[in-house]
């Protein structure tokens, strides 16, 4: 039985803590002289399963292609995979058979901000070193909490400010409309469009916020022609983020910009097909942060070492979000060196300060930050290609707090 | 101008409260003749709609063609679920009150929504948002200032073709009128010679048949996903405002919501178009259970 | 006092203490949550019972009196500093209030319209819960402080341990009283039949209230447990998910008797945790096997896994003891 296992697991590892405990230097949990132990967890089932799955895997597969370089000083990395979910009951509950009955050294994971918000307590009181999965996770950050790194591909201020930067610079907007869900997600977002736009004279004519299973896009849509702006900024989720498209294509709006944070358009060819109405991508721009989208190769490349690891599935959309934190904690590791604790890590994690090729700038953390990416641009997408377009977009670290 | 941005609102409430009055239409099929709430009306819609997406897009099959696969794939749904699970647990004496034991009957129908929903959201094709091809397609139509899409008055003629075949099947066909005599009097229609299972099992394969209807008119309007199903709580709230008893009543009530939505995103907020359903709820079962202008809902004390 | 009372039920309650002090000194804190979070849920369930099983309603906003509970609970703490020991029953006081006035109009209404006004209502308190941001900061949640007792700071898992071991322990005690009450008569006799309820002499309505009241009161102490060992709500932890959870303990495990209902919280509530062991492709199918375990339950279960063992082990018996509903229900046991 797995739940005696567990028991038995725990009052050894109390004996032997106790054991070592007396000639001063004691090993951190989860290490031994040939191990490092990570406890790994996402959505492996319901309904966010899509933000989860693939970026899990994709992490798994990044420890084993390090493991297979010799591993890390000496170590090999060994993976506790747990499904959270995306609740905030499961996280919590994973979190704590991860480190109180498997003993991991760290922990890597998470694909919803809301839901790992709740176990944020707990691990910087266990004082265990924390590096999110793929979630955005401005409140799990921001403020910083010592143990707790995340925002590896940006938060939703960062993909807000790529968007609203452009639409000020390059656009050249004078009123602007947002349309948020009225979430965590959503009020992140709104708050920083918002800042960037009034700090830039940009009136905002309509800020709408609609529920996140809204099942008719009118009324916010009619709100925002009756409004007149240069530009829609939209931080919808997927399915809506389908229907406002639909609604602006139908209602012959498109000679204003419309423009998509990321989350709403997971695979754009899916997005185009959904959308159904060409016409309606005419004026269409999305936010990204990863590379792939300019760089055949880097694509390519991630592409092929996933399939080479799971034959049996095709990468989704969200793969390639669960690479960088597993590579930023890879660097970690290699930089806190052979004498690893947690506090080490958590040094070397604090200090981290490079650029991984698949993303658009570097992850740099620091004493009083824990989000660890802040750049983001912008791509024209007709319904066809992506169109990388020139800049890239920083948050300042300031707008929308 | 306002008045404009109402009436378009308005317009636009209509479709999609068309589409609530089809899914309200099958709760109320199954409420009548069998006296359940059928909570797994959204995911029954949700299965027709995947069907439906399977059938177009994987086996090719023509647009006339996946409707008829549908209802057809549909009504076997639902008339075995009736047969198997449901005529179980009525076999089973729960307590000497015939009231409370509907419960069971309604957690059981919880129970077939979570196991539908369950098992489309293994097919790792839905993790990401879906659409099946719409009807007819092509440039909108502009009806004064008001603009509606080639599928919204397809939406709007299969709503009104089927309340009307409908109300003729059940007051007009020998099979039609034994479901309504089953459903007000099981024990007197068994006497009388109605094979009252069959009736059961007919009116869960036709509401069933429906759900699969109103999911493909639905999925190009709202998308799908495994989770789509949560829709039916604005056909519950519909079939209330109807009096859960009466076709037209759902219509009716679908509509009334439709536009009553979108006047409360426009005149109210956005974010209170989420609850609006259940404000209606509550508000119609506190004030006037029988609905706005049902017959009374109580039947059977 | 109506039925026989023995000493088992007791012994059960003494053993449920004894493990509170005991088992915090043994196990991880993982076990320790999971116990708590399975004691938390003991008091909901069993507050759902009261309606569903006892008296027969089908109602649905339990999960609503719940998150009155964790809201009022964790901000009356939170903004105005209210002790713990204070605030839980006042939060629960206020979800018996907000239970009355939803009970008065709510048990005129017959099952299904019951259940859809109640279902209304909760999905319009989550709403409350999410739009009302200025009080409980919305989706972006309310971080919860850890409570004081007397100066007993709980914050963890293993001190919250004892400490909600005694409140169930009390929240068990006064179920054992309820239902050998003339009140749990009442209500099963308005469960079985209201016309031979009302022409005994019960007055129906009031009953029915009654019991919607302490259901809620139940919900309500739930909820502010959950502030004992949770750090964080937000209205993702009070929907429709977690109320169908629940019910699924109660059908599971047998409505109508606390030791039916007991054996639902343990089973459904650890499920979970079984399957976490269970290989990865089989992870996918979790949602598919709670239903296919709620049709199951309805159709071959008609008084849960209690009733079951009772009728395949126990028949011979005259009335076990640890079932109240068994020997309030008399011959239909």
């Amino acid at each position: 039985m797995d739940w005696l296992k567990g028991v038995k697991a725990s009052l050894i590892g109390a004996a032997a803590a106790l054991a070592i405990a007396s000639p001063g230097v004691a090993a951190d949990p989860g290490l031994t002289d040939t191990e490092i132990t990570i406890g790994l967890f996402g959505p492996l089932s319901g309904p966010l399963v899509g933000f989860g799955l693939d970026p899990v895997n994709a992490a798994r597969m990044w420890y084993q292609e390090a493991n297979k370089k010799g591993g890390i000083h000496g170590r090999k990395i060994k993976l506790v995979i747990e499904d959270d979910k995306c609740t905030a009951n499961d996280v919590v509950t994973v979190v704590k058979k991860l480190v109180t009955v498997d003993n991991v050294f760290m922990l890597h994971g998470g694909s919803c901000t809301a839901a790992l918000t709740a176990a944020q307590e707990y691990i910087n009181r266990e004082k265990v070193p924390y590096s999110m999965l793929n979630a955005a996770g401005d409140n799990a950050v921001i403020p910083p909490l010592k143990y707790t790194f995340g925002a590896f591909h940006g938060t939703q201020r960062v993909y807000a400010a790529a968007l609203a930067g452009y639409a000020i610079k390059e656009l050249k907007v004078k009123r602007a409309a947002i349309i948020v869900h009225d979430d965590d997600y959503g009020n992140a977002n709104l708050a920083t469009t918002r800042a960037i736009l009034e700090a830039a004279k940009v009136e905002v004519v309509a800020a709408e916020r609609i529920p996140a299973n809204i099942t008719d896009v009118t009324a916010p849509l009619l709100k925002i022609r009756a409004a007149r702006p240069d530009v829609i900024l939209s931080g919808a989720y997927p399915a809506p983020a389908v229907l406002i498209a639909q609604k602006y294509g139908e209602y012959g709006m498109t000679s204003i910009p419309l423009m998509q944070a990321v989350q709403g358009i997971p695979t754009p060819a899916v997005f185009a097909r959904n959308v159904g109405n060409p016409a309606a991508l005419t004026n269409f721009y999305h936010g990204w942060s990863f590379t792939d989208v300019g760089d055949e190769a880097i694509k390519k490349k991630y592409a092929d070492i996933y399939k080479s690891h799971y034959p049996d599935r095709e990468a989704g959309p969200f793969m390639i979000t669960g690479l960088p934190s597993a590579m930023a904690v890879v660097e970690a590791l290699e930089k806190a060196g052979r004498n690893l604790t947690r506090e080490s890590f958590v040094a070397a994690m604090e200090s981290l300060d490079f650029k991984p090729e698949i993303l658009a700038g570097p992850l740099q953390f620091g004493k009083d930050r824990r989000d660890g990416m802040r750049s983001g641009f912008v791509v024209k997408y007709d319904g066809k290609t992506q169109k990388m377009m020139p800049g890239v977009y920083t948050w300042n670290g300031k707008d929308g707090l | 101008m306002m008045s404009d941005l109402l009436l378009q609102a308005a317009a636009s409430g209509v479709v999609t409260g068309c589409v609530y009055a089809l899914v309200a239409l099958s709760l109320v099929i199954v409420y009548k003749s069998t006296d359940v709430v059928n909570f797994a009306g959204g995911e029954l819609l949700m299965l027709g709609g995947y069907i439906g997406l399977l059938a177009l897009v994987y086996f090719e099959l023509s647009y006339p063609l996946m409707f008829v696969v549908v209802i057809v794939a549909m009504y076997a749904v639902g008339a075995l679920f009736e047969r198997i699970p449901l005529t179980t647990v009525r076999g089973q004496r729960y307590s000497k009150n015939a009231e409370a034991d509907l419960v069971p009957l309604v957690v059981a129908t919880i129970g077939l929504g979570y196991l539908l929903k369950g098992a489309v959201r293994v097919v790792p094709y839905t993790e990401e948002v879906r659409r099946l091809p719409p009807l007819l397609e092509g440039a909108p139509i502009f009806i004064g200032d008001v603009i509606l899409l080639k599928q919204d008055i397809a939406i709007i003629a299969v709503t009104v073709v089927v309340m009307i075949a409908l109300t003729g099947f059940f007051g007009w066909t020998r099979t039609g009128k034994a479901l309504r005599a089953t459903s007000q009097n099981p024990r007197a229609a068994a006497l009388i010679g109605i094979p009252v299972k069959s009736m059961r099992m007919i009116a869960w394969g036709l509401a069933a048949g429906l759900a699969g209807i109103a999911g493909i008119l639905l999925s190009p309007k709202l998308l799908m996903t495994p989770d789509m199903g949560n829709v039916v709580m604005l056909a519950f709230a519909a079939a209330i405002i109807g009096g859960f008893s009466s076709l037209v009543g759902c219509v009716v009530g679908g509509i009334i919501l439709g536009v009553l939505q979108n006047f409360v995103g426009i005149l109210i907020s956005p974010q209170a178009m989420a609850v609006t359903p259940f404000v209606v709820i509550m508000l119609i079962l506190v004030l006037r259970p029988q609905g706005l202008f049902g017959e009374l809902a109580f039947k059977k004390v | 006092m109506y039925g026989e009372l023995t000493v088992r039920p007791f012994v059960g309650v003494l053993i449920l203490l004894a493990l509170g002090f005991v088992l915090p000194l043994l196990l991880p804190e993982y076990f320790l949550y999971l116990g708590n979070t399975l004691m938390m849920y003991a008091i909901l369930a069993l507050g759902l019972d009261l309606l569903l099983g006892w008296s027969g309603q089908f109602a649905f906003a339990h999960i609503a009196f719940f998150g009155i509970g964790i809201y009022t609970s964790a901000l009356l703490q939170l903004r105005l500093g209210v002790p713990f020991i204070v605030g839980v029953p006042i939060a629960a006081a206020f979800a018996g209030l907000v239970g009355l006035l939803i009970a008065i109009p709510a048990t005129r209404l017959r099952t299904v319209y019951l259940a859809l006004a109640t279902y209304a209502f909760a999905e319009c308190a989550q709403w409350i819960f999410r739009a009302w941001d200025s009080v409980t900061k919305g989706s972006d949640g309310l971080r919860i402080s850890a409570p004081d007792i007397f100066g007993y700071v709980v914050g963890t898992d293993r001190r919250a341990f004892p400490v909600m071991a005694i409140i169930l322990a009390l929240v068990l005690l006064s179920f054992l009283y309820l239902t050998r009450s003339k009140l749990g008569r009442e209500l099963c006799a308005i469960r079985d039949s209201e016309h031979v309820a009302s022409a005994s002499g019960i007055d129906v309505k009031r009953t029915k209230v009654i019991a919607f009241v302490l259901s809620a009161v139940f919900a309500g102490l739930a909820g502010g447990t959950y502030t004992l060992f949770q750090s964080f709500v937000n209205p993702d932890s009070v929907g429709l998910a977690q109320l169908i959870l629940v019910l699924t303990m109660v059908v599971v495990g047998g409505s109508g008797s606390i030791a039916g209902v007991l054996i639902g919280v343990v089973l459904i509530g650890l499920l979970p945790e079984f399957l976490r062991a269970a290989p990865r492709g089989l992870l996918v199918w979790q949602e598919f096997f709670y239903g296919l375990i709620l049709v199951l339950a309805t159709m071959f279960m008609p008084r849960g896994l209690w009733g079951l063992w009772q009728s395949l082990f126990a028949r011979a018996k005259p009335q076990p003891a640890a079932s109240p509903a068994a020997g309030a229900r008399g011959p239909a046991a």
